[in-house]
């Protein structure tokens, strides 16, 4: 029922615009009032901070985005949807062309190279390896800054190179990847709220899969959810890949600890199968009922809800499990970066493009309730009902049950680090998570390939030897004495 | 002009001179071979040498000009690679065990489809679905088969009594064959045997069937059995086109990834890695596409050896 109303409100949306038609010529759309709960419809602004746009955009201009499929489906409908809207408003033609996540960087690759492409293009995770062929966004960053506020940390550094001082992305927005955990099973184990720390994980997985033979389900295979869980375990134990100045850090007790943990919780607590995951795996094992705890965004819930109303009535979610010494840090499951190619000249093109990402922002409230809140902000102001006390996570308009399941998320922030914490994302932090090098050496410890310290030391000189490469190229800073 | 001779006019239209021109050999030999020497120029040539620059400077997915050289840099960075050794290994072994298998396998099939009997062409039929089936379907087809807990072969299994807690392969009730190292590579190496097959049967079909009927029945009457006939006679007849196979699968094999990238993702840890997979995670994925090609070369001058020694054979074979 919830969706029909959603189908209804997006045709409402197109029947709108045709209403208003381009002559119109307006820059604000009109304000009609929105049922409860819903968020504002969309507000289409000429000024930015310091920069300015035109209402209308000169005839015959069009631009294109490249932009990942949502894992909320809802969301690409609406995206759709607003996108055409946006163009009509602005005598623009836009196109939406959405593909696999996985194939984001080979098509932008392929298209930097080719010198012709789409005008935006919306990476998963900082595209550091391509600055050179994209365009600076510090227009944007500065305009967004000044209109919207205070920016989120993980947004800033997923999008900004300090050593290069350049805003190679337009961060419109992230995703919480919090702790998901089967309440009924953890309540028989004796962790009624859950597990807390990655001692409840090893006690509570263990006992669990002793009486029920359902395993915790936190991936060790090529692929990002492994990847990210990896980086949780090492953060929350005090350790990281490099330092906020570049310098790499991996060689440390705090790792090696994170590292021996996991051997231990593989061998009390889980199975085979996490080596040949990908990344829909552990959505389908908790969905399945055959996962204690995963680690993922809330997308899975939301399949649940639909597909297994009893495993998504079931589930709870926890901000990160505590390391040994009280840290807690989970990553951005995935972030929405717009970035445009060099190739990309023509001014008129480039202002829309621009105002595209603002106006996008700037009506993000659409987004994350078209997300079913999947999406959060960049800047928090642009989504208040999210956070608002009473408001959307607080009382799940998407039949949530209890309505505040997800109220947690409104601390994630707080929880919440970013690819190359504690330093910014850069091209050698991108390569060490493409190659896919923490969890490769993980399953090598477990799978009794290395000792826990061979696996840290050959991991860590792969490290410093990818830093060194970049560094070289100028893209990475430290590297002092 | 003397008289009594007979005068042959030089042709003056354009269509004309084409077709004189068109009389001689080397010209209609050159024009006939033009579109196969352009397509190897645009699209092996150039693409090989510009991999070779690649690989020899510092170019990224962000700045792909070739302007920095760089020398061996980029080749002795990727040796010093854990992943690189494992994924060397994994493409040899891989390619020789799934030629090595589709060699008994093509062999025995082109026996089978060689004879008549009914329902051969429903055979033939079933026979090419793998070949003409597009890989990501048949990768993810395999991949539910292979799954670590929904795996249909696993239930099989189980219900037989094979896996389980009482069965041999237990306590388990799943195989993991994608999550355990040997399996996995093992699942890698049946699912390309499964691809290739076709192809390999194909030509070696063609092979067999040309092969004088009369030679195979003389031998018969001659007393031969059946093993006798197919190792002094048609394995010795189709030794060329066998050669000829065991190159297009292994080339075929060795530089595909679509396998590993839909089944395994060079997992568990770097177990089932492969250079072209490895090459592509490095020069695309982590955006330093110098080293990318350099992981890709890698198997050239293997390639070109196995290539050169196969060739002459066939050519050998042929000439005997």
């Amino acid at each position: 029922m919830l969706h029909n109303s959603i189908r209804t409100r997006l045709l409402r949306l197109r029947g709108t615009s045709i209403t208003l038609g381009s002559a119109l010529a307006l820059s604000v759309f009109p304000t009609v009032a929105v049922s409860q709960g819903e968020p504002p419809e969309p507000e289409f602004t000429t000024e930015y901070g310091e920069m300015s746009f035109p209402s209308q955009f000169p005839d015959g201009t069009s631009i294109s985005l490249t932009q990942w499929s949502h894992f909320v489906p809802l969301y690409d409908e609406w995206f759709q949807e607003y996108a055409q809207r946006w163009g009509e408003a602005h005598n623009v033609e836009v196109s939406v062309n959405m593909i696999n996540l996985a194939d984001l960087t080979s098509t932008l690759s392929a298209s930097i190279a080719a010198g012709e492409g789409a005008t935006i293009f919306e990476m998963s995770a900082p595209p550091t390896a391509f600055i050179d062929g994209l365009q600076s966004l510090a227009d944007v960053n500065e305009a967004a800054a000044a209109a919207f506020g205070e920016r989120t940390g993980t947004c800033e550094r997923s999008s900004y190179l300090p050593v290069t001082d350049m805003w190679y992305g337009f961060c419109h927005g992230w995703v919480p990847d919090p702790g998901d955990y089967r309440r009924s099973l953890w309540e028989d184990a004796g962790f009624p709220e859950g597990p807390q720390t990655y001692q409840d994980l090893l006690e509570g997985g263990t006992k669990i899969y002793q009486d029920t033979g359902i395993a915790v389900g936190v991936g060790m295979s090529p692929e990002i959810d492994s990847e990210f869980y990896a980086r949780a375990l090492i953060w929350s134990h005090g350790g990281s890949i490099q330092d906020e100045n570049g310098n790499v850090t991996f060689n440390s007790p705090e790792v090696l600890e994170a590292v021996r943990f996991q051997k231990e919780l593989f061998e009390n607590a889980m199975t085979p199968e996490v080596f040949a995951w990908n990344a829909a795996s552990n959505n389908q094992t908790f969905i399945g009922g055959r996962a204690s705890y995963i680690q993922n965004s809330i997308s899975f819930y939301r399949s649940a809800q639909e597909s297994a109303p009893e495993i998504a009535a079931d589930a709870g979610f926890r901000p990160g499990l505590k390391g040994p010494g009280g840290d807690v840090k989970m990553p951005s499951h995935v972030w929405f970066i717009y970035v445009i190619p060099n190739y990309v000249t023509d001014p008129d093109k480039l202002a829309a493009a621009k105002k595209f990402m603002l106006d996008l922002e700037n009506n993000y409230a659409n987004a994350s309730y078209y997300s079913k809140f999947y999406n959060f902000p960049a800047f928090p102001s642009r989504s208040e009902q999210l956070f608002a006390e009473g408001g959307w996570l607080d009382n799940d308009p998407w039949d949530a049950q209890p309505p505040d399941k997800l109220n947690l998320l409104k601390t994630a922030e707080e929880w919440t680090a970013w690819l190359g914490y504690p330093g910014y994302a850069n091209p050698a932090i991108s390569e060490v998570y493409e190659s896919h090098l923490l969890s490769s050496m993980m399953a090598d410890v477990v799978r009794g390939q290395k000792t826990p310290e061979e696996a840290v030391e050959d991991t860590n000189a792969e490290i410093e030897e990818i830093f060194a490469k970049w560094r070289e190229r100028g893209m990475v800073g430290g590297g002092g004495n | 002009m003397k008289e009594g001779t007979v005068a042959h006019d030089r042709p003056t239209g354009l269509m004309a001179r084409m077709a004189l021109a068109l009389e001689r050999p080397r010209v209609l030999g050159t024009l006939m071979l033009a579109p196969a020497v352009l397509y190897v120029v645009a699209f092996v040539a150039v693409p090989f040498f510009i991999a070779i620059a690649l690989s020899v400077s510092d170019a990224t997915v962000g700045n792909p000009q070739i302007d920095t050289f760089v020398g061996l840099d980029n080749f002795i960075s990727v040796i010093s690679q854990d992943a690189f050794g494992i994924a060397l290994r994994n493409s040899l072994l891989i390619t020789t065990l799934t030629v090595l298998i589709l060699l008994v396998l093509a062999t025995t099939a082109v026996e089978l489809l060689a004879r008549e009997f009914r329902g051969k062409r429903l055979v033939q039929v079933l026979f090419m679905i793998p070949w003409a089936m597009p890989v990501a379907l048949s990768a993810i087809t395999w991949l539910w088969l292979l799954d670590s807990q929904y795996s249909p072969i696993d239930w099989v299994l189980v219900q037989l009594g094979l896996l389980g807690p009482d069965g041999p392969f237990g306590p388990s009730r799943n195989m993991f064959y994608l999550g355990r190292e040997w399996l996995a590579i093992g699942s890698v190496v049946f699912v390309d045997v499964w691809r290739t097959l076709p192809l390999a049967t194909i030509i070696v079909l063609a092979g067999r069937l040309s092969i004088p009927r009369e030679r195979i029945e003389q031998a018969q009457l001659d007393g031969a059995g059946f093993f006798r006939v197919l190792f002094r006679i048609i394995i010795p007849a189709l030794a060329p086109v066998l050669t000829v196979a065991i190159l297009f699968t292994a080339l075929l094999v060795i530089g595909e990834m679509s396998t590993i990238a839909l089944l395994t993702r060079g997992g568990p840890g770097h177990a089932t890695q492969i250079l072209p997979y490895w090459a592509y995670l490095k020069g695309i994925n982590s955006g330093d596409l110098a080293q990318g090609a350099a992981i890709a070369l890698f198997l050239f001058p293997v390639l070109l050896a196995a290539a050169i020694v196969a060739l002459r054979f066939a050519y050998r074979a042929g000439r005997d």
